[in-house]
């Protein structure tokens, strides 16, 4: 198909692009870079629950939070850094499979509050649990050693290998048998569980998924900045804005977290350079726009949708009169 | 004596919580909508009560009335312009729309009121029962809630608007059917979780200092008391706000403060998977 | 508010970039070596907006006041002094990014770090890296400063001299002080204070009858008053945001504590502690690491006393400034001097001279210890009386005997 052999190209000069940084810009640019790569491989991973299997998962925040804790942890008691990161991926996974065990079962509202309702959970045992993760006071974690440019450069590779990893596997996924069951339960949960799908342990898998990758990039960003606490490390913001940009570029689709996770970070830089006071505000305002206009995200501007949308309404319109006023 | 000192704490604390989960509370139930604007509506009734009565010399609970429509048409407008065109439209895409437009709101209130803490200073003493004290000022956003709690039951049953909410939240079609014009409601029912927002608010700038930094708290507090009473009854809201509040007063005096309100968000998620209908059941909104 | 009549024109790439130059001085033609760059990452939006605007107000008042004087004489040269700064919206992440910003893009030579211990670790740690240095002017939490990091110099005291000097005044004008009760806000700064209270206070020999924290986005206090009440202690010590100490103090009066000493930190610091509590503000206590009514003279930069900094701010303001003023504004004096000392602004230079420091300045002496914070001294205890805020202790600038609460 050459439309996605073109994506394919986009995506590898993309991330060639991004690689490039420290090689031709400064250091800042880099930051920026790894900023999208780190949201890339969020959102990336976020598309598992939300966008193949249509949860709306809001608990991004509390699974990059748990891998910012278990990395920084772990090297505070002198465990080397790769394996931290590799031990906080594998944490934050478990708790993903055994947290979705039990919420998996609620749908829609309850699911989307529950899933808000965890990140706050954790946030809050980590700040009382203060003789283990240092409460309030936040931890500091070993600083990565070398000049300012090597250490940028690392953290980005590293980051850029998440992102690919993620977009690996959802290729894989979204090849594979997972994907067609996520996307059955999707479409309807009762369907795929009488046609013989197994959407408990479809929709763990899913859930787990979006979980790996975000405890990853916690553990690594919490090597690269050297200090986390709990207000950050468990931001509602966050937790927010990773679906947000999976919707901007299309929730469901194999680039679009990525497309997504691009323009919205550069969006922000943008706006947030521009309009000191009004960022929050504009911020709103691209997200209200997006819901508008791009409802199926950059990459999904389906114009049979559209005009289905249109003549679904005109169909409403024609039963009440009124609701079409 | 301590205990029943502590019960009372809660229970004063409960009935300003059940004031914030209300208007939230209906906004879910018949809209299907959760409206991550509703702290910040609560800070804005906050505020305006605030300005009412520090450049105006206005008591609060005389400017109460007046927020409340403030705050009604405004509800009403955003409803009726931006979330009906995406009301029938999966959680994610309202609640996004919600979180965006509390962005905007957010970002409004604290570039013209700062995030300065304010607070209405009619400081009213208490009342000492029998070695049992209670602030009058409490007492008093205690009775306000209460009072706006049984008006909305009463008009939620009673009135002919209150029925077609009510109509509307079991059966959109057959209401759309009955010749009820479903969005016009949706924005009323909007416009009244605002309206119980704005009132809460000017309850609260009484008691709590009022500032952009507490939307979060409030509305996370909405959240735990649905789900603890119940989705979407004015007596959910009541029973799970005094719930949470009478939960919260005695877990911070036996297990420290420190661990009050993760107490809280712990019996919510556990309750969700539990028994996902609270504590008073879904019927309907009445 | 305060701040707002400072607002800096944004220029084309929106950066509030404030660049005065003297008029007469060369301007434009001046070479990128003569000048200072500062840069600021600030909260100038989000929750810690007041104090980020604090922070910058009174650097715009230190600008004006050395760029009215010509700039700064460096090597027998006329420096002039630029403040780059950015609003990091009270969010860590981009507190971060900005310092890099700062180092990378804007090519500062020295950074300022942001309100509060948190957010000056995560600058801290950015500057570290690129070995600028960082001068810290809120965060006095030692764990700030024990990460052996060596270009972070902090112009706050530690907060033990602070708690032990009060117990010691305390005890002192009420023999009959026995009992403390502590409560703290599970945050960096107030914690540390909460905890420090604790062990001076079991260290002087009183009972601490409670002690507990609790967490960010607490919105009620009623079961930790009613558990206060009931242990009856003499001395009501409260840590938190200015938001938390409000409706703490309300609370305490509505549910009937009557400890006849009640302290808030850093709450009577603050003009909107005072605001926003009416007469029930009325004899708390509180310390604060400066208040205006010390007098120092023959001191560096550019206010040689504090009756000249007082005065200059109060006519820029018309209110009087806090320790977040004060604090802020000897850092760029110490900045200026360590500059000068070096005789350039070589990042290395300039951090070995300010690790040598030993100057007085309008705020008080600073001289940095061997973890880069300034050494503990007399730190004053004051005390909100007739809407006022008095200064109790130490006794060289005590304006008022301090009155016990009713």
């Amino acid at each position: 198909m050459p439309r996605r052999a073109l994506a394919l190209i986009g995506l590898a000069a993309w991330i060639g692009l991004l690689a490039a940084t420290p090689w031709i810009a400064d250091n800042y640019t880099v930051r920026v870079a790894i900023t999208i790569a780190m949201f890339s491989a969020m959102a990336l991973s976020w598309n598992f629950i939300g966008g193949f299997t249509g949860y709306p998962s809001f608990s991004t925040a509390a699974f990059f939070g748990i891998g910012c804790y278990v990395g920084a942890l772990a090297q505070r008691n002198g465990v080397p850094m790769v394996l931290a990161w590799t031990l906080a991926t594998v944490s934050v996974a478990l708790f993903a499979a055994a947290l979705g065990a039990i919420i998996l079962r609620l749908k829609g509202h309850y699911f989307a509050i529950g899933s808000i309702a965890v990140v706050e959970v954790v946030r809050l045992i980590v700040s009382s649990w203060g003789s283990v993760t240092g409460g309030g006071d936040g931890l500091n974690v070993p600083l990565l050693q070398g000049s300012p440019d090597w250490v940028a450069a690392k953290v980005l590779y590293v980051m850029l290998a998440i992102m690919l990893a993620a977009f690996a596997a959802t290729v894989l996924v979204d090849r594979g048998r997972l994907g067609f069951g996520l996307r059955c339960i999707n479409q309807n949960e009762d369907a795929a569980d009488m046609v013989g799908i197994d959407t408990t342990r479809f929709k763990i898998a899913a859930y787990a998924l979006s979980a790996l990758f975000c405890g990853t990039v916690g553990a690594v960003y919490a090597s690269w900045v050297g200090y986390i606490d709990p207000t950050d490390s468990f931001s509602i913001l966050l937790t927010v804005k990773v679906p947000v940009m999976a919707l901007l570029g299309g929730a469901g689709t194999v680039f679009g977290p990525v497309v997504g996770a691009g323009v919205f970070v550069l969006l922000e830089e943008f706006f947030w350079a521009n309009f000191l006071e009004w960022n929050r505000a504009i911020l709103g305002g691209i997200i209200v726009f997006l819901i508008f206009f791009l409802p199926g995200g950059i990459l999904r501007l389906d114009y049979r949708r559209l005009l289905r949308r249109t003549l679904r309404q005109r169909e409403t319109g024609q039963k009440s009169p009124e609701a079409a006023e | 004596m301590d205990i029943l000192q502590i019960f009372v704490n809660g229970i004063v604390l409960g009935a300003l919580y059940a004031c914030i989960a209300v208007g939230f509370s209906l906004v879910w139930g018949v809209l299907n909508v959760i409206n991550m604007l509703h702290g910040s509506f609560i800070i804005l009734g906050g505020y305006l009560t605030f300005f009412a009565w520090f450049y105006l010399g206005l008591n609060p609970i005389l400017v109460l009335p007046a927020v409340a429509l403030l705050l009604y048409i405004l509800g009403f407008a955003l409803q009726y312009l931006f979330i009906n065109k995406v009301v029938t439209a999966p959680v994610l895409t309202t609640l996004t729309l919600t979180f965006g437009l509390d962005m905007i709101l957010y970002n409004l209130m604290t570039v013209y009121f700062t995030a300065t803490p304010r607070r209405v200073t009619l400081d009213l003493g208490s009342i000492d029962l029998a070695g049992i004290v209670m602030p009058v000022d409490r007492l008093l956003g205690m009775g306000l809630a209460l009072l706006l709690t049984a008006l909305l039951y009463l008009v939620m049953r009673g009135s002919t608007i209150g029925r077609a909410i009510v109509a509307v939240r079991m059966d959109r079609q057959a209401a759309a059917l009955m010749g009820i014009r479903v969005n016009r409601i949706y924005a009323v029912t909007f416009g009244i979780g605002a309206l119980m927002a704005g009132a809460a608010g000017a309850v609260f700038a009484m008691v709590f200092p009022v500032t952009t930094n507490l939307t979060g708290v409030f509305l996370g507090k909405a959240f735990v008391i649905c789900v603890i009473g119940g989705l979407g009854s004015v007596p959910g809201a009541l029973v799970g706000g005094l719930a949470l509040g009478v939960i919260e007063s005695f877990a911070g005096f036996y297990l420290g403060p420190q661990h009050a309100i993760t107490v809280g968000f712990l019996l919510m998620l556990i309750l969700l998977v539990v028994r996902p209908t609270g504590l008073v059941g879904v019927k309907g909104y009445e | 508010m305060l701040g707002r009549s400072w607002k800096f024109t944004a220029n084309a790439i929106g950066v509030s970039t404030i660049a005065l130059v003297a008029a007469g001085a060369l301007g434009s033609a001046a070479a990128a070596d003569d000048i200072l760059r500062i840069g600021a990452p600030l909260a100038l939006t989000g929750g810690l907006a007041d104090e980020g605007k604090k922070q910058e107000a009174v650097w715009q008042l230190w600008l004006d006041k050395v760029n009215d004087a010509g700039g700064i004489e460096v090597g027998g040269k006329t420096m002039q002094v630029e403040f780059v700064q950015y609003d990091y919206q009270t969010d860590g992440k981009r507190a971060g990014q900005l310092a890099e910003k700062l180092i990378t893009d804007d090519e500062v030579d020295v950074l300022m770090a942001p309100f509060g211990s948190g957010h000056t670790k995560i600058v801290a740690a950015v500057a570290e890296r690129y070995q600028v240095p960082l001068l810290a002017c809120v965060a006095s939490s030692v764990s700030v400063y024990d990460q052996g990091f060596k270009y972070l110099f902090g112009t706050l005291a530690p907060n033990t001299g602070m708690t032990e000097s009060m117990t010691a005044y305390f005890k002192e004008q009420m023999p009959e002080l026995e009992k403390v009760a502590v409560y703290g806000r599970d945050d960096v700064f107030p914690k540390a204070m909460a905890t420090a209270l604790a062990n001076s206070a079991s260290a002087a020999g009183l009972e601490v009858v409670y002690d507990q924290l609790y967490s960010v986005g607490t919105m009620d206090h009623s079961a930790a008053v009613s558990a206060i009440k009931a242990a009856e202690p003499d001395w009501v010590y409260m840590t938190g945001y200015t938001q938390d100490l409000i409706l703490g103090r309300k609370q305490m009066e509505d549910l009937g504590v009557t400890a006849p000493i009640v302290t808030m930190v850093t709450g009577p610091a603050y003009r909107e502690f005072t605001e926003g509590l009416g007469d029930l503000a009325e004899g708390v206590t509180s310390s604060t690491w400066w208040h205006h009514a010390t007098a120092y003279t023959d001191a560096i930069g550019p206010w040689t006393s504090t009756a000249a900094f007082y005065a200059d701010f109060v006519e820029a303001f018309g209110i009087d400034p806090d320790y977040v003023h004060g604090s802020c504004a000897a850092a760029a004096d110490v900045l200026v001097h360590a500059v000068q000392q070096a005789g350039s602004t070589d990042s290395q230079a300039v951090r070995d001279a300010l690790a040598e420091t030993e100057v007085l300045t309008f705020y008080g002496p600073i001289d940095f210890g061997e973890n880069g914070m300034n050494q503990g001294r007399d730190m004053p205890i004051i005390q909100v009386q007739d809407e006022e805020i008095k200064v109790l202790y130490p006794a060289a600038i005590a304006g008022a005997q301090m009155k016990l609460v009713d």
